[in-house]
């Protein structure tokens, strides 16, 4: 199954605008182009992605609350049958903005919180009181009637600290918290020797977030990183091996450009003038990244035929050859026997 | 007899291309999906997601034994074995 080549990416990872109210230290996006595309050139763009097969987009950017036509996008989106999803960090979000989101086909709203301590959050975030409206959002979701999950950059600042957010996303009912890898990119490449973590580190984090997915209940506790299969854990769910990226999703940046995922700067065609099957079927960076050779340490793992190298974003960032093992990885050296 | 009916938040797709090289039966003919729940399917598979709605198991197993040399009761307990699979992820529901 770890070849399985679908017809057409299942969801899209969509930055409809890359404008921010936020300063964060790990922003992957902040240099990324401003142009956006307008409504009706970016309706056609959808229509594309719906006739191609895609099931789900997920608005990103940038904040997508910024976006003034967010509602009508979102509205125009679920009509036509896409499963409509974001990830915001709650700023903007109050009663009346969530009821508004549930009826323009919101069926799932992720928030970004990286940490139970406010002051913590606050100052990854770069912005007072972005906590206490990160939580106050979740519950004006809830109340809405729209799914919540939270979204938490692992990190130096938060590692530690597993039971904490188990405990917060418990009291703020949401039915998901996500722990996403952290990745090496625009501003998290910069930050990377303040934040990221190191190999040993982040086989004692899995180690431990894999205990709570197994122990917690009324949770789901989402782990994305292809790395954990050094641990024997695996997202059961998916279909294929290694990353998602390019195998089950794709990314759109605001000017229409599409990307492999988002942390990934290689643009493969523009969804305004490219045909998105034909892209998806025939671009070389996506076969490149479907067909990953092991490399180094990997060559001879154990592990290999289910990690496939680990996160490919990572490994294109900080050595340059997407074949490179993981950099995060904690395996020996020497291979597997 | 209970029917058994496609959960209708489900999303679903044919897959208009095989792999190279592959069996019917290995090919990937179509993809389920549901929230974070994915699910590929063969054509065997995919003929029998779309009579879920509303037939019976009965009707289900009566429907392929006409097109296969194979026992019924193999045959049913092949079928139940995927309606299960699709049962455990929410995937259908009987009614």
């Amino acid at each position: 199954m770890s070849n399985l080549q679908l017809k057409a990416p299942l969801t899209i990872n969509w930055a409809i605008n890359n404008s921010c109210n936020f300063a964060c230290s790990h922003c992957y996006s902040r240099e990324d182009t401003h142009d956006e595309l307008p409504r009706d050139v970016l309706y056609t763009c959808i229509e594309k992605v719906v006739k191609a097969g895609v099931f789900s987009v997920n608005f990103g950017g940038g904040e997508p609350l910024l976006h003034p036509d967010l509602l009508d996008i979102a509205s125009f989106s679920s009509g036509l049958g896409l499963r409509v999803s974001m990830n915001s960090n709650g700023w903007l979000l109050d009663h009346d903005k969530a009821v508004a989101l549930k009826e323009a086909g919101f069926t799932k709203v992720g928030i970004s919180i990286d940490s139970h301590l406010p002051d913590v959050h606050d100052n990854f975030r770069g912005v007072a009181g972005s906590h206490v409206r990160a939580l106050a959002a979740l519950g004006h979701l809830r109340s809405a009637g729209i799914t919540t999950s939270i979204s938490t950059v692992i990190c130096r600042i938060n590692s530690s600290t597993i039971d904490e957010l188990v405990a917060l996303a418990l009291e703020h009912g949401v039915g998901q918290l996500n722990f996403h890898n952290f990745k090496c990119s625009g501003l998290g490449m910069s930050n990377k020797d303040e934040l990221d973590l190191t190999p040993e580190e982040w086989k004692l984090f899995y180690r431990d977030a894999i205990a709570a997915k197994h122990t917690v209940k009324n949770l789901d506790i989402s782990l994305d990183d292809p790395i954990i299969a050094l641990l024997d854990a695996r997202d059961a769910g998916s279909l294929v091996k290694g990353s998602v990226c390019g195998k089950l999703s794709l990314n759109i940046k605001a000017n229409g450009d599409m990307t492999p995922c988002g942390f990934i700067p290689i643009v493969i065609g523009n969804i305004v003038k490219d045909d998105l099957q034909q892209v998806w079927k025939d671009s070389a960076v996506l076969d490149k990244m479907r067909n990953k050779q092991p490399t180094g340490k990997c060559s001879g793992c154990s592990k290999y035929d289910d990690c496939l190298g680990g996160c490919t974003a990572r490994a294109l960032a900080l050595t340059g050859d997407m074949n490179s093992p993981d950099p995060h990885c904690w395996g020996s050296d020497a291979p597997a026997k | 007899m209970s029917k058994v009916f496609r959960n209708p938040d489900v999303l679903w797709r044919r897959e208009s291309d095989t792999s190279e090289g592959a069996s019917q039966e290995e090919a990937v003919a179509a993809i389920l999906f549901s929230g974070g729940s994915m699910l590929s399917l063969n054509e065997f598979g995919i003929e029998l997601w779309e009579m879920c709605d509303g037939q019976t198991v009965d009707e289900l197993v009566a429907s392929q034994l006409s097109e296969f040399d194979v026992d019924e009761d193999v045959l049913r307990s092949d079928i139940q074995e995927f309606l299960n699979s699709l049962l455990q992820k929410g995937f259908i529901r009987y009614e």
